[in-house]
């Protein structure tokens, strides 16, 4: 009942954003974990191993329910080729949202848990009249993972655990201006707003810890077709003249969320400090176009479709994170990522305006008696300055975006609490 | 749990302060002058300079011109002020223009006229032109006159005969009354001191014909293909002058291809002979077609390779006026059984090679007269060679010469409209920049109107 209720308000405020991995992903599940540059794989630390190795469950002793919430700060500019003014985005806050709860025999083999977690996402809202806005004025792309989990312990030193990974949630809102005006000389406009239809993949893993002082995990996360199937349509600020051009009411599209594996490696040199490395591999390549299909006109007499090319590539993401308990009751954590981006020059989106990203990462834990326990946690994100050139855009047959510099900076702050029993 | 707050508030109002100092600045890009003077910026031209669209000059037109855009983004690294001569108050609609007061039926245009706060006197000039009022303030930056060609600029190449303030009413509205007869555009540019000036001239020297379907008018002795060896001459004596010599920095455009303008490519023979074979008013539809006067006074069955101008619609199909020719204009069923197309209408394929090889030899002479005069070349025709093959993309716009729904032609099929200019005006920034190693800012096209529609 209690789990049940706590889902429902997690459906309120899930969402993610293009943060803190490259591309959409979005890897803030853990705050134990967020305090340590993302690491996770090689480790057992808490229930939020479902999400970076299944594997590691069994080993994790605590049984209990762990909330996490971060808050994303993103701060871009731009300045474009074609364009005098430096635009910043209408400045949002997006809340990816964790649950995990753990349960299992106290001295079991085995454990079982049910994580909520939201591995993919984006909200990005431009400038008023900025120079992009007939490629991107708004997105938000949302997905929650519903995933059931188990985990067994083979030996006292070897487990593994899988766990069946439902897009229980998908949500793609998107908005551009259209290159046409109206007798105002208004420019047009289209919104698509869509769900996702509910999908299953698998979170599985494998966790080693031969002695006391190191572990070694990996971890593989099924790629995931995120599909939307008759997403309304709406178009506004169109011309009578122009009204023929513009009749598609629903669309449809089907965005990938790449397979995820992950090496990670723990050393415990003495019982206070942990250290642990994590390499994130990303399938990303599997990007390669998206495609609109619409029921009806879109710019033009027999136009029902729209192909825009990515041809992302496989990215690595490497992650470096500590903790020391400084106290039975207070640990502090640090750590760092460096986070190559998949795109490709000339190849950079709106919706993703990406470079490869470096964070720092600061977090504390308290605990507050036997059962309960606070976890905050900081990253700062700095996405590289990245341009792209019109001859890039020329270059490469992409000229559907805009060129210019993107710069980006993130903060994200996160909160967790911890209920063991 | 108290205790909790009590450390982490000090971490709070620290992030507050981190938040507050995250957005990223990017540095302003460099806006610098180079080696060129923009002080006083002045643009000699003919209509694309004046700022002409839709079939006028209007005060908004002006504005819109791409001196005046030029002039905007000078302004960024030192330029000056940037005169316009522009309609007094209360005749802000100059000329007049076209505006789109939506489709017909069949999908063409209905274009309405602009007859408010127009400029017009009242008179007419000794060509049977309408006089415009007259432009009373100090010369202006933008010396564009509309439908001037480089032989009508110097009254030496026709003997003095024709002095071309009595003939176009946009030049006449510069002069003052006595000089109306005695000053050429020639002399009129040779009294402005730019310290950086912007050149294009040619245009109509090709342009006047082929609009005219290849037509020379009988009132207008400036309405054929100019000769090679009068706009040689002309060209250098007014690139001499505005340049002081050569020793005036400047830019120097070339002439497009005028047949890829959307007045000759709109209105294509095939579309034409399938309505014709569709026509159920006509007996035996089916081998009915287009037929044309070409140049030469030959009648014939239109091909693919003539281009009907962007009017020819408004009298292909109108009955005849002839009571011995029962067809409707355009339409026959052989040479001798036809009403054919006035050769006004249409270019054939005899009249677009005359015009092309004339483009190329009079683009040859800007070319050597440019590097003679130290210019740098504003290659205007590859320019628009490229866009009419693929349009041109800008901020995830692509803009064509399509008439009207390509944004880049205005209502009269060849004049740009505002996002066109801009496109010319990008042009000569980037030459500009290349040349003299400045770094004057591009502009945004799509910040422009191309044609809003009703």
């Amino acid at each position: 009942m209690k789990l049940k209720s706590l889902l429902l308000v997690g459906g309120a405020l899930l969402s993610g954003s293009a943060a803190s991995a490259g591309g959409f992903q979005v890897s803030l599940a853990g705050i134990k974990n967020n305090g340590m540059g993302g690491v996770g794989t090689g480790l057992a630390l808490d229930q939020a191993a479902m999400f970076y190795n299944p594997g590691a469950l069994a080993m994790v002793r605590e049984r209990g329910v762990q909330i996490g919430a971060n808050a994303t700060f993103a701060r871009q500019s731009f300045r474009g080729q074609f364009g005098s003014e430096e635009r910043t985005l209408r400045n949002s806050v997006v809340t990816p949202f964790s649950l995990f709860a753990g349960f299992g025999p106290a001295e079991g083999k085995w454990k079982a848990g049910i994580a909520v977690y939201t591995p993919f996402g984006s909200k990005l809202q431009y400038a008023d009249g900025w120079e992009g806005r007939f490629a991107l004025t708004d997105i938000d792309l949302k997905s929650i993972f519903v995933q059931p989990t188990v985990s067994y312990a083979l030996t006292e030193n070897l487990s593994v655990g899988v766990g069946v990974a439902v897009l229980a949630y998908g949500a793609v809102n998107l908005q551009r201006d259209i290159p046409a005006q109206n007798a105002q000389g208004q420019f047009g406009h289209v919104e698509l707003d869509g769900k996702a239809e509910n999908k299953v993949g698998f979170n599985a893993g494998i966790y080693f810890k031969p002695s006391e002082k190191l572990s070694v995990g990996v971890s593989y996360r099924s790629k995931i077709d995120a599909t939307v199937k008759g997403g309304d349509v709406t178009f506004s600020n169109l011309s009578a003249a122009a009204t023929p051009s513009f009749r598609a009411t629903e669309f449809d599209v089907t965005i990938p969320l790449p397979a995820t594996t992950t090496i990670g490696i723990g050393l415990m040199p003495t019982e206070k400090l942990t250290l642990a490395l994590d390499v994130n591999h990303v399938q990303w390549s599997q990007y390669r176009s998206l495609d609109f299909k619409f029921n009806n006109n879109v710019g033009g007499a027999g136009i029902t479709s729209s192909s825009s090319k990515r041809f992302y590539e496989d990215a690595l993401t490497f992650r470096l994170g500590g903790q020391y308990a400084l106290t039975d009751a207070f640990t502090v954590r640090a750590g760092g990522a460096y986070d190559m981006s998949p795109v490709k020059d000339g190849y950079v989106t709106p919706e993703t305006p990406d470079a490869n990203r470096v964070s720092g990462t600061l977090g504390v834990s308290y605990k507050a008696g036997e059962h309960f326990s606070v976890d905050v946690s900081t990253q700062f994100v700095s996405l590289a300055k990245r341009t792209q050139t019109q001859s890039d855009l020329l270059n490469n047959g992409t000229t559907d975006r805009v060129a210019g510099t993107y710069k980006t900076n993130i903060v994200i702050p996160g909160i967790g609490f911890n209920y063991n029993f | 749990m108290y205790k909790i707050f009590k450390n982490t508030l000090p971490g709070l109002a620290l992030l507050g302060l981190v938040l507050g100092g995250c957005q990223p600045e990017l540095e302003a890009p460099k806006a610098d002058k180079g080696s060129a003077d923009f002080s006083k910026y002045v643009a000699v031209g003919n209509s694309l300079t004046a700022g002409y669209q839709s079939g006028g000059l209007s005060n908004a037109s002006q504005a819109n011109s791409y001196p005046a855009m030029l002039a905007m983004q000078f302004k960024k690294v030192g330029g000056g002020d940037f005169v316009q001569p522009s309609f007094k108050a209360g005749q802000e609609n100059g000329s007049g223009y076209l505006s789109l007061a939506g489709f017909n039926a069949n999908g063409t245009p209905r274009l309405v006229p602009v007859t408010t706060s127009l400029a017009y006197t009242g008179q007419q000039l000794p060509s049977g032109q309408n006089q415009l009022t007259a432009y009373e303030g100090a010369q202006p930056n933008n010396l564009g006159v509309p439908g001037i060609s480089v032989i009508s600029s110097v009254s030496a190449l026709t003997g003095g005969l024709a002095p071309y303030g009595a003939i176009n009413p946009f030049f006449n509205r510069l002069l003052s009354g006595t000089e109306v007869l005695t000053t050429d555009y020639l002399t009129y540019i040779g009294r402005a001191t730019p310290t950086f000036f912007t050149f294009w001239l040619g245009n109509n020297d090709v342009l006047t014909y082929a609009t005219n379907g290849g037509v020379a008018s009988a009132t207008n002795p400036f309405s054929g293909l100019s000769d090679t060896t009068r706009f040689g001459i002309g060209y250098r004596a007014l690139l001499g002058t505005i340049s002081k010599n050569g020793t005036v920095k400047g830019a120097v455009a070339n002439i497009p291809g005028v047949t890829a303008l959307p007045y000759f490519t709109t209105v294509r023979v095939a579309a034409i002979n399938a309505s014709i074979k569709a026509n159920p008013a006509l007996p035996n539809a089916a081998l009915a077609g287009l037929y044309i006067t070409t140049g030469k006074g030959e009648v014939r069955a239109a091909t693919a390779s003539d281009l009907l101008v962007l009017t020819s619609t408004s009298v292909i199909g109108t009955p005849s006026t002839d009571a011995n020719n029962p067809f409707p204009v355009g339409v026959g069923y052989a040479p001798t059984q036809s009403n054919p197309l006035p050769s006004q209408y249409v270019l054939d394929a005899d009249e677009i090679s005359a015009i092309t090889t004339r483009t190329a030899q009079l683009n040859s002479i800007i070319a050597k007269s440019a590097r003679q005069y130290k210019q740098p070349l504003v290659d205007m025709a590859t320019l628009f060679t490229g866009i009419s093959a693929n349009g041109i993309a800008t901020n995830g716009v692509t803009n064509t010469t399509s008439f009207i729904s390509g944004n880049l032609f205005s209502l009269d099929g060849v004049h740009p409209t505002p996002r066109g200019y801009a496109v010319v005006a990008n042009e000569f920034i980037r030459v500009i920049n290349q040349t003299y190693g400045a770094s004057v800012p591009f502009l945004n096209p799509n910040e422009y109107p191309g044609i809003p529609l009703p």
